[in-house]
């Protein structure tokens, strides 16, 4: 009998329970265990590639340098990006909560291919794995950007970092497509796309971009490791090849792979913030359609990071337009969390004051950026320290407070237990202040023309250094208090119960943590998940949280 | 209908199945994605070909049209057949299925030795290959050899399939791979209508 067409076109996925540890958490099938399987390896990679920030900020503390010889420092300078941004940040946004919650949230089973997950969950710590190792061999020195004709003549651990970055291309494209085929074909009966989660539809809008982009980027890898390795022209002006081309086809993906970084970040912001409001959120299809808009429009503006590159001048022009315009439907967003935390019942719990450090760090990041696309300032600061102050407030003050803020939100479901509050606070107290102190600053400096990516500088920058790297520390002690913090409460935290903070999407609806089913039936959606006045719009959730048995075929 | 019990009591239903229509869009995905690796490297090609070296870059012979033509005509014929060969199956007729399928693995390995044929040809007697030749072999050989890889990986999932349609894997209502095998060989040969037009017609 034909399940499939019961329940109009949604397939229902679900796996035995797997028996024993190794099936259970190693090789799991089930989205929400991957889920974690990603979040706890992005935070090793996490703490890997802070420690060589630390390395950095301490070679930084005197102007001569003298920490580290110049090649180490620019090894770790370049292996520091590039893990944070494709072992940190991209996976644990995508795969880790995209994995834990987003199949929840549109109430399905699984993913659309759980064979598929367990796959590019396993290649990425392996991949991670590779990038470290090009230590052992000389790791590259171009920095996260790579661009020839230095990427080719750096050490054989540039080879490395090609393969390796390549891999985790594919374990995201992989996640790309499974999630793409999820959200299409797995929503629950009357999940619309215009009744989804917001969270969901920041994945949705990510998903293309995993899949798309990244695949560019393969290309451009493919084509630095074959010259480096074989000697294949591509990128090498003597034998004609062109230095630019790498420029192109890197920002091709890279420009959209900011997006990639952000764009889920936006989701757990409108979660968090209409949860912590009370309120409906405000504009949900502007919200959603301006996630779309910026996933559209992050195709076409990747040349603004080529100013002075010599791209020809009727180019830049187009670039530097529709670079802001983007910032239009980002505004949207950021307006709309303000309007829904207008005149709310605003709770302060961890993940809020996280969420509000987001819309004013992010914000400032998001200004810095309209600077940056403005051709006459960009041509001033471009390869200065303004550069890494603008990336890190949107990657650091925008991404990873995302990641903080739902870490928070979403840690009682994945373990049934709280994480202390207090020292949720003290988290945030001291990251913000950290954070703040570390790249504030650095937007006077590039001012200034201290140049990026340089062991050592000018002496009469030396005291603002000193006050960053201080303050860095600050920001490391923060992040060991949530490390600390989360290790704790996993076994001693508050017991939370099913729905601790009053939250109305469907994956605060069943047990914390969800049975490996998730739902006992499939429930039916009937509204949007952020009346706050309403009753719930699920129709047969009544038996998710008793013990009652479903009988066979119950649908 | 296969039933798993839940610990406490109970039982949900039991359906591990990837549907029809869920491979089918996640293949289609699969494809845009390749689709996406071959514009990149197609972009990097007219990006350096129109560098201002002039095409051909100098002391460079292009590769005959008339070999590729006749290649080109031999692919367009395999993707034929292998249209027919699904349309048979789907209508039972089994026997007509196993030789077209057949004959369009016979026209791949043909394509492929045609390519090998101006390879060698490009090689030995015009000095042109892959690492030596400037940004013209470097584009030539990466994007002809990426679209030969395809053909290859598409001969030995076609072989693949009709062994397992001759085991009885496939039925009438249930014949996704052969699907899939079709779709991804009809891709090989849009790549191909492409890249004829830019390295040879062009």
């Amino acid at each position: 009998m034909s399940v499939i067409a019961e329940h109009g076109g949604i397939a229902e996925h679900i796996h035995p329970e797997p028996q024993g540890f190794v099936r259970k958490y190693i090789f799991s099938l089930d989205h929400k265990i991957i889920g974690i399987q990603y979040i706890i390896t992005a935070f090793v990679f996490f703490v890997l590639a802070g420690c060589l920030a630390e390395l950095i900020r301490i070679q930084l503390m005197n102007a001569n340098g003298g920490f580290l010889t110049p090649d180490v420092y620019d090894e770790v300078y370049s292996i520091h990006g590039s893990a944070m941004v494709w072992l940190v940040v991209i996976p644990i946004l995508t795969g880790g909560f995209g994995n834990f919650v987003m199949p929840v949230q549109i109430g399905a089973r699984d993913v659309a291919f759980p064979w598929l997950n367990m796959i590019s969950f396993w290649i990425f710590p392996i991949a991670g794995l590779m990038l470290f190792s090009s230590f052992l061999m000389g790791a590259p020195v171009a920095g996260w950007t790579e661009y020839p004709p230095m990427s080719l003549q750096g050490g054989a651990g540039t080879s490395m970092w090609c393969a390796a970055i390549f891999l985790v291309g594919v374990s995201s494209t992989l996640t790309g497509m499974n999630f793409l085929v999820t959200m299409l074909k797995m929503r629950a009966p009357g999940m619309t796309f215009t009744r989804m989660p917001l969270f969901c539809w920041g994945q949705f809008a990510t998903a293309p971009l995993l899949m798309i982009a990244t695949t560019a980027l393969a290309a451009a890898l493919a084509a630095l490791f074959m010259e480096r390795q074989f000697g294949v022209p591509f990128y090498d002006p003597t034998k004609g090849g062109s230095p630019v081309l790498w420029q192109h086809m890197f920002w091709f993906y890279s420009h959209p792979a900011v997006y990639i970084m952000i764009l889920p970040a936006f989701g757990i912001m409108s979660e968090v913030i209409s949860v912590f409001s009370r309120k409906p959120i405000f504009g949900y299809r502007l919200i959603a359609f301006s996630s779309a808009a910026i996933a559209l429009s992050g195709f076409m503006v990747w040349a603004h990071h080529m100013f002075t590159s010599g791209i020809a001048p009727y180019m830049q022009l187009p670039y530097m337009v529709l670079t802001f315009v983007i910032a239009v439907p980002t505004g949207v967003k950021i307006f709309s969390w303000l309007a829904t935390m207008w005149g709310g019942k605003i709770h302060l719990t961890t993940s809020m004051l996280f969420a509000i450090g987001f819309l004013v760090l992010f914000t400032f990041g998001g200004i810095s950026g309209v600077f940056l696309a403005a051709i006459p300032f960009d041509l001033h600061v471009h390869g200065t320290y303004f550069i890494p102050a603008h990336l890190h407030f949107v990657l650091v003050g925008g991404s990873l407070m995302g990641v903080f803020s739902g870490m928070y939100y979403w840690f009682p479901k994945m373990t049934g237990r709280y994480m202390s509050e207090l020292w949720g606070r003290a988290h945030f107290v001291l990251f913000t202040i950290g954070f703040i102190g570390t790249f504030l600053p650095m937007h006077y400096l590039g001012a200034q023309g201290m140049p990026r990516r340089v062991a050592t500088y000018d002496i009469q920058f030396q005291g603002i250094n000193q006050f960053e790297s201080i303050c860095s520390f600050i920001m490391t002690a923060a992040i060991l208090i949530f490390f600390i913090n989360m290790i704790y409460s996993i076994r001693n935290g508050k017991p939370a119960g099913h729905n601790p903070w009053g939250a109305r999407t469907l994956e605060w609806q069943i047990p914390s943590p969800p049975p490996y089913y998730n739902f006992k039936r499939i429930p039916s959606v009937y509204g949007l998940p952020y009346d706050f006045t309403e009753p719930l719009p699920y129709k047969h959730l009544e038996e998710e949280l008793s013990d009652t048995p479903v009988a066979v075929g119950a649908h | 209908m296969a039933v798993v019990s839940i610990p406490g009591g109970g039982e949900v239903d039991q359906l591990y199945a990837e549907t029809r229509e869920l491979r089918l869009q996640g293949f289609l995905l699969f494809l845009v994605s390749d689709i996406v690796l071959f514009s990149s490297f197609i972009f990097a090609y007219l990006y350096l070909r129109n560098s201002g070296q002039g095409w051909p870059p100098p002391g460079i012979t292009r590769p005959s049209i008339s070999l590729a033509a006749l290649n080109s005509a031999v692919l367009f014929g395999s993707g034929a057949t292998m249209h027919y060969a699904l349309e048979n199956f789907k209508r039972g007729n089994f026997s007509r299925y196993a030789s077209l399928m057949l004959c369009t693995i016979v026209l791949g390995i043909l394509f492929l030795c045609g390519q090998a044929i101006e390879y060698t040809t490009l090689y030995v007697h015009d000095h042109v290959s892959w690492a030596g030749s400037g940004i013209f072999g470097a584009s030539f050989f990466t994007l002809t050899g990426m679209h030969g890889f395809h053909v290859f990986c598409g001969v030995c999932y076609l072989i693949v399939l009709l062994l397992q349609s001759v085991h009885g894997v496939y039925d009438k209502n249930k014949y996704f791979g052969l699907t899939a095998g079709t779709l991804y060989w009809h891709f090989v040969d849009v790549i191909w209508v492409v890249l004829f037009s830019i390295f040879y017609l062009v």
